[in-house]
């Protein structure tokens, strides 16, 4: 059954295009000079014995969460209707994502932490925004530690009728009813298959 | 008779087919026996007379198909099938032409008279006799005829039967005697045929499709019919196009892709159906949007096949070229499926090598000159609009592309076209597009200069009067304009217009042009290339001639273009390499690199990773020099390695200050200096893998020829050799000698002149100043001289003595101690490098008693106390030198005792430095026991015998109160660690299956021991767990899978108990850093247990079945006690908090680990047996979701989802 898209021509911003983090220093230059850089220029260059090597340590950095590890999750649940990622689309964006307390001034492991999200929709009468910020909502609950508190909306003006979307979401109870429908519940679980 | 009667009766009777086959054998057996006597015969064809009188009822049932008559029409086709059945068994030349032409009649006349139950017999029967060898060919024209009288009938028959009948047609047109007969009696008319046609028109049975539409390829391309004939025979066939086949769940074995070659085959087999044929295609072609892509490609390929197989092109094909092109130019110009596009491509281009003629024969030249005019004035108009550039140039280029004829009469013209519009472009997209069309025309010219002894000899003399003009002043008026007006500061779009202007230079220095005597030089000038080449080094070299604060882009596609172009361009013009070689030297000599940033260290290394493959990522081409070339200067194949390698040379070093004169600095980052040896590294794999990919292994491989000893020779060049060379003095290219240019000559030349280079830089360390020799590059070298060695044969290695360079360094030992050269990294380096390449044969005469290699193997006297470098280097030449010894008696070792002695020093060792009264500092003994692991691996790789008898040493010593026997069960898992030196790349001996040796005799019995159980010694128990573990965590799965249930209540007690093999407190009062030490070995020990929970998880995981309950709560516990969060209890005793005192990442990765684990388990296990761990693992992991080391958050989310699926 085919059924009239709420927005049949969104913008979609390629994966490069997406917020990623940097590595630290540059990123390994891939040219047509480089395959047998792994031989000299190994990334461990003491090829011999079990010495510590400090690269690998570096790989296991404490580094707290912050809104980039929450965009990570997020940003590649699919739309409901197009065939690509709310990041590429935009409905989720990096500076829309707020921690607080920011991850620089948590004052301890267990201390509690809110995730407010603004959401975006592609246009500002998306019939699809409940479930999209309903999504967000099921995929955070599933990843984050239990000491984090989720809050999504839509971003201000962003959507036609912003104050009723966010009351839905706001509302517990009705998140959990809203699962309880098995339509709804395939539907999120569809948007959710393409996190890793 | 009576007896064939009975015969045919049990044949209608029986229904089983090897019965009925035994029969029909039993009576051919009965006429061959009496030679086909015509009483005989006239029997066994009389024995059916039974079924064939048909009764009066027959009839009636016959008119109105009444079911009760069945029973006779069946027992009729069958006692028909015993005559037909006989035959098929029946020796071929026996029966007589009377006989024959009877039976002939006989079955022929089934075909006017049973179309009910004699067809499929007759049919076969008809096959038979076809075959036999009274066949005469008026006889086959008789059959056909008889056939055809089954008129409308036929179609009522089943698939096999027509089967059959299709069959012997088909047997009969392609027999020549059969087909010469029906010609003469029915002429041009072909009378039979339009019989054939109406028999067989309706037709829908794939596998008689299949046969029908060979016998019509066969008529139309044999039989010479008329016109009207001719057309209806395309009549039947066309209406079969564009075919297709239903999907079927009985698959026949021929497929949709069969039917339409065979169709196929129909249209193109003959060129009298051309002026249906090409009519009918492109009118199915122009149906528009009806027509799927399936069915265009169909209709392309038959087009393209009729105009490949029709003769006499000029009058069969000439025609219709106007249409098939007015058709076909916007399949590509307005096409958007690429393989529609390529197929209406394969049409013109088809179209142009029919024009052209063939190898030996070629047609005239006016046809191909009206169709590539008919194609290019289309196509011109288009270049200039950018929406069908890139289309219309790809139609051009088809054509102008398929032969050198093409080619000549309209490149240049279309070159003009282009230029034309490069003047006035549109966008930069047109641009670009407009360049890629001139780069692919000049691509195309190199290869049809590379076919040109292929096609017809007047194509190359035409080639070789080619003028050159338009191409000449390519450079200057085309892509120079656009280079100098794009290449300041280009945006992205103006960046692709720069990536094909590199491409074009590149094509452009390609150009081969033909001289008179035949051979090829190149096309443009010298002063043209070198103006190209200096173009493109300014790309390259941007990076050290701009500041950090110019050069910040992060796009470096147009310079990596630009390296591709350079190399293509110096494999041509080899000139160009020596001119960038002075410019790269210029600009790095240009910078100060005794304290250089970060940037100029990266620019460096870019331009020198660059600058070398370049130079040797391929080997240059021998044939095309420049027409202005002095003549006497031969480019060789070795030429841009040695500019290569003799400029790094000159380079190095970039700084010989900024480090102390002895100590080398390890932790300093990469510098100028280790960046150049890294690049002749480079150099030297690159230059070997082209010539791999030029040559092959086996030519690599062949063996060196005389008895050669280079390193003499080399002794007699002077110290400043590299210069020399470059120079292009006499002396040291004789040491190369030219007439080895090619294969396996080549090669060695080349490890010849690596092996000095070798050389050189090793005397450098060694000797020369300290300073510019970092760890870097000290490894860089080390490996360089391993790659270089271990690619010279044994005979050679012997004959060059290397064994012992690799102590002497290639130079005199004067002036230097020998205590100082032993305990150095920089000499343990050296020495490394070659031992890792030699072969075994060539290190014998190194094992003498006493010897280098015996003061390698078991010296403990002179190097630090602690674990470092040199511990690290020495382990690893001690394993060298251990693996290679080859145990039979030698010259230098008679007795072969080395080995013996070396593997009893270090029994003694062991026994000694655990013993609670004359115990070694743990720190000094960590350090030792390295190496005597890595001897021991050494020789367990080639299960040496002598290790066994050490085993009960090191078990005993494991088991030791002392802490050193703790050190030593944690490292007895080096023995069968993977090593990257032990390998057959390096000629080590590693026996197959060392690893399960090494278990068997080293793990395997202490399994049990090991188990905890009260009346044990505890401390002892642990210890051997501890040595299991070590061992264990680094075997394949395979090694320990029949041990399984021991090893898995060894595992969850490690996890359990988490530490403990000095569990006891030793009361030794250990300090705060032996404690810290001790604690991170246990967290490897801990890591180890999860590594092969990881592994029994993914290979066996039933195994674990009655053991989850332990396994999870162990994993949740280490997960928990290694959490930086986890509250540190007060007191020693604690395992949990022991294991805080280990670093960050050891700490993180056993979190990882456990995480792993605990996620791998609800994967593996129904949901019954882990469904009571759900809640609290869940709320666990959702913890653990929160851990602050990303890599763990990851592995704790993919567990908790996979938990989460488990539903209480």
């Amino acid at each position: 059954m085919e059924r009239d898209l709420d927005n049949a021509n969104p913008t979609i911003l390629s994966v490069s295009q997406l917020p990623s983090r940097s590595r630290k220093g540059t990123a390994a230059r891939h040219g047509p000079d480089s395959t047998c850089h792994g031989i000299i220029y190994p990334q461990h260059h003491w090829p011999y014995g079990s010495s510590p090597s400090s690269d690998e340590d570096e790989d296991y950095n404490e580094d707290p969460m912050d809104e980039q590890d929450v965009y990570d999750l997020i940003s590649t649940i699919s739309d409901p209707e197009h065939p690509h990622t709310l990041g590429q689309l935009s409905v989720v964006r990096l500076p829309d994502i707020h921690l607080s307390p920011s991850p620089t001034e948590l004052p301890g492991p267990e201390s509690l932490v809110t995730v407010l999200i603004e959401l975006t929709p592609t246009i500002n009468h998306c019939s699809l925004a409940t479930v999209i910020g309903l999504a967000v909502r099921c995929r955070l609950e599933q990843t984050l530690p239990p000491n984090y508190r989720v809050d999504v909306r839509m971003k201000d003006g962003s959507h036609a009728q912003d104050d009723q979307v966010n009351k839905q979401l706001g509302d517990k109870e009705r998140v959990a009813a809203a699962l309880e429908n098995d339509t709804l519940q395939r539907m999120v679980d569809k948007m959710l298959e393409t996190c890793a | 008779m009576a007896q064939f009667k009975q015969w045919a009766l049990e044949y209608v009777l029986s229904d089983d087919e090897t019965a009925q086959l035994e029969i029909a054998k039993k009576a051919a057996t009965e006429i061959e026996s009496s030679r086909a006597s015509s009483a005989v015969v006239g029997n066994w064809a009389a024995s059916v007379q039974q079924w064939m009188t048909p009764t009066s009822a027959d009839d009636d049932e016959m008119e109105d198909g009444d079911d009760g008559g069945s029973g006779d029409i069946i027992a009729r086709a069958k006692a028909l099938g015993f005559l037909s059945g006989t035959l098929e068994v029946l020796e071929k030349g026996l029966l007589k032409s009377d006989q024959f032409l009877r039976l002939i009649g006989f079955f022929g006349a089934m075909f006017s008279y049973d179309h009910k139950a004699g067809i499929t017999a007759s049919a076969k029967a008809l096959r038979q006799l076809y075959s036999m060898k009274a066949f005469k060919p008026n006889m086959g024209v008789k059959i056909l005829d008889d056939v055809c009288k089954i008129k409308e009938d036929f179609r009522l028959q089943t698939a096999v039967t027509r089967l059959e009948i299709y069959e012997l047609f088909l047997g009969l047109v392609q027999d020549p005697a059969v087909s010469s007969e029906l010609r003469l009696q029915y002429g041009p008319s072909c009378g039979f045929v339009i019989d054939l046609l109406q028999l067989c028109q309706n037709e829908r049975d794939p596998r008689n499709l299949m046969v029908w539409f060979k016998i019509m390829a066969l008529l139309l391309a044999d039989f010479d019919p008329s016109s009207e004939v001719t057309e209806e025979i395309f009549k039947v066939f066309s209406a079969y196009f564009p075919i297709s086949l239903r999907s079927s769940a009985t698959p026949i074995g021929i497929t949709a892709e069969d039917l339409k070659e065979a169709l196929r085959s129909c249209f193109s087999s003959h060129q009298r159906v051309a002026s249906h044929a090409f009519p009918f295609l492109v009118q199915k072609l122009d149906q528009g949007d009806a027509v799927t892509v399936a069915v265009k490609l169909d209709i392309l390929k038959t087009i393209q096949a009729c105009i490949k197989r029709y003769e006499n092109p000029q009058a069969n094909v000439v025609p219709h070229i106007e249409n098939i092109w007015n058709s076909l130019k916007y399949e590509v110009r307005n096409g958007e499926v690429k393989e529609t596009i390529d197929a209406t491509l394969d049409v013109l281009r088809a179209i142009a090598r029919r024009l052209d003629g063939t190898g030996t024969h070629k047609l005239e030249d006016s046809l191909l000159r009206s169709y590539v005019d008919l194609v290019s004035r289309d196509c011109r108009d288009d270049l200039a609009n950018p929406t069908y550039t890139k289309q219309a140039g790809l139609l051009l280029m088809t054509v102008i592309g398929a032969n050198i004829r093409a080619y000549l009469l309209y490149n240049a013209s279309f070159i003009d076209t282009i230029r034309q519009n490069l003047r006035q472009p549109k966008s930069p997209t047109h641009t670009k597009d407009l360049l890629l069309l001139l780069n692919s025309l000049l691509k195309t010219r190199i290869e049809l200069f590379r076919n040109r002894k292929q096609g017809h000899p007047d194509d190359e003399k035409a080639l070789a009067a080619e003028t050159r003009t338009h191409l000449d002043t390519l450079f200057h008026d085309v892509y120079l304009p656009i280079w100098t007006t794009k290449a300041k500061g280009p945006v992205s779009e103006e960046k692709d217009v720069l990536k094909q202007v590199t491409q074009g230079l590149a094509l452009l220095i390609g150009q081969p042009v033909l001289q008179p005597d035949g051979t090829l030089a190149l096309l443009c000038s010298a002063s043209v290339c070198s103006e190209i080449c200096s173009l493109l080094t300014v790309t390259v070299t941007k990076g050290l001639t701009l500041s950090s604060n110019d050069n910040q882009s992060e796009d470096t596609a147009l310079e990596d273009e630009a390296v591709l172009a350079l190399r293509t361009i110096v494999l041509n013009y080899t000139d160009g390499y020596a001119e960038l070689a002075v410019r790269v030297k210029a600009e790095i000599k240009k910078r100060d690199w005794v304290s250089p940033s970060e940037y100029s260290l990266n620019a460096l290394k870019d331009l020198l990773s660059r600058f070398t493959f370049i130079g040797c990522s391929e080997l240059p081409s021998s044939i095309a020099t420049s027409t202005d070339m002095p003549a006497q200067k031969q480019p060789s194949t070795l030429e841009h390695f040695i500019t290569l390698t003799t400029s790094l040379l000159e380079l190095f070093p970039l700084s010989s200050q900024g480090r102390s004169s002895e100590a080398i600095d390890t932790e300093d980052g990469p510098s100028a200096n280790a960046h150049v040896v890294s690049s002749l590294h480079a150099s030297v794999i690159w230059f070997r893998d082209a010539c791999e990919a030029r040559y092959g292994k086996e030519v690599l491989a062949t063996p060196f020829s005389g008895d050669q000893n280079w390193l003499q020779e080399f002794q007699q060049l002077p110290e400043d050799w590299p210069s020399q060379i470059r120079r292009g003095d006499e002396g040291p290219d004789s040491l190369l000698s030219a007439s080895q240019q090619d294969g396996a000559g080549l090669y060695h030349q080349f490890l010849k002149l690596s092996l000095l280079i070798v050389r050189h830089l090793y005397r450098s360390a060694a000797f020369g100043p300290r300073g510019p020799w970092g760890e870097r590059a000290l490894v860089q070298l080390s490996q360089m001289a391993a790659l270089v060695v271990r690619n010279l044969d044994e005979k050679l290695q012997v004959s060059c003595n290397l064994a012992h360079q690799a102590f002497d360094f290639f130079g005199s030992l004067e002036g230097h101690s020998e205590q100082s050269r032993s305990s150095d990294l920089l000499t343990g380096l050296l020495t490394l490098g070659i031992l890792q390449g030699l072969r075994p044969g060539a290190l014998e005469g190194l094992y003498t008693p006493g010897g280098e290699a015996e003061r390698f193997m078991c010296d403990t006297s002179s190097f630090g106390r602690s674990p470092s470098r040199e511990s690290d280097i020495r382990a690893a030449i001690g394993a060298i030198l251990v693996n290679k010894y080859n145990g039979k008696p030698s010259t230098s070792d008679p007795d072969s005792s080395v080995m013996k002695r070396v593997l009893n020093f270090w029994g003694n060792w062991v026994t000694e430095s655990v013993a609670a009264s004359s115990a070694m500092d743990p720190t000094t003994f960590h350090a030792y026991n390295r190496i005597a692991m890595n001897v021991l691996a050494g020789a367990a790789a080639r299960q040496d015998k002598h290790v066994l008898a050490l085993v009960p040493t090191l078990h005993q010593a494991a088991a030791s109160p002392h802490p050193n026997g703790e050190i030593l069960a944690q490292s007895l898992g080096l023995i069968v660690k993977e090593n990257p030196l032990l390998t057959p790349a390096n000629h080590a001996v590693v026996k197959r299956f060392y690893k399960q040796w090494a278990y068997s005799h080293l793990a395997k019995p202490l399994l049990q021991p090991a188990q905890p159980a009260p009346d044990k010694d505890a401390l002892a128990a642990a210890r051997y767990r501890v040595a299991v573990l070590s061992v264990v965590s680094k075997c394949p799965f395979t090694v320990y899978q029949d041990d399984l249930d021991l090893l898995i209540r060894l595992l969850v007690t490690a996890l359990s108990s988490r530490g403990g093999g000095n569990g006891n407190g030793n009361g030794n009062g250990s300090s705060d850093q032996q404690g810290k030490e001790e604690e991170a070995e246990r967290s490897a020990q801990v890591a180890a247990a999860l590594e092969v929970f990881v592994e029994i998880l993914s290979h066996e995981p039933q195994a674990l079945k009655g053991y989850l309950r332990e396994v999870i709560r162990g994993v949740t516990g280490v997960y928990q006690a290694c959490s930086p969060f986890a509250p540190v209890k007060e007191g020693g005793g604690a395992a949990a908090a022991s294991l805080k005192a280990p670093s960050g990442a050891a700490q993180a990765t056993c979190r990882r680990l456990a995480l792993q684990v605990l996620g791998a388990i609800p994967t593996r296990f129904e949901e019954r047996h882990v469904l009571v761990y759900s809640l609290p693992t869940q709320r666990m992991l959702a913890v653990a979701c929160g851990d602050p080391v990303r890599k763990v958050r990851e592995v704790a989310r993919s567990a908790r989802a996979n938990w989460a699926k488990i539903v209480v």
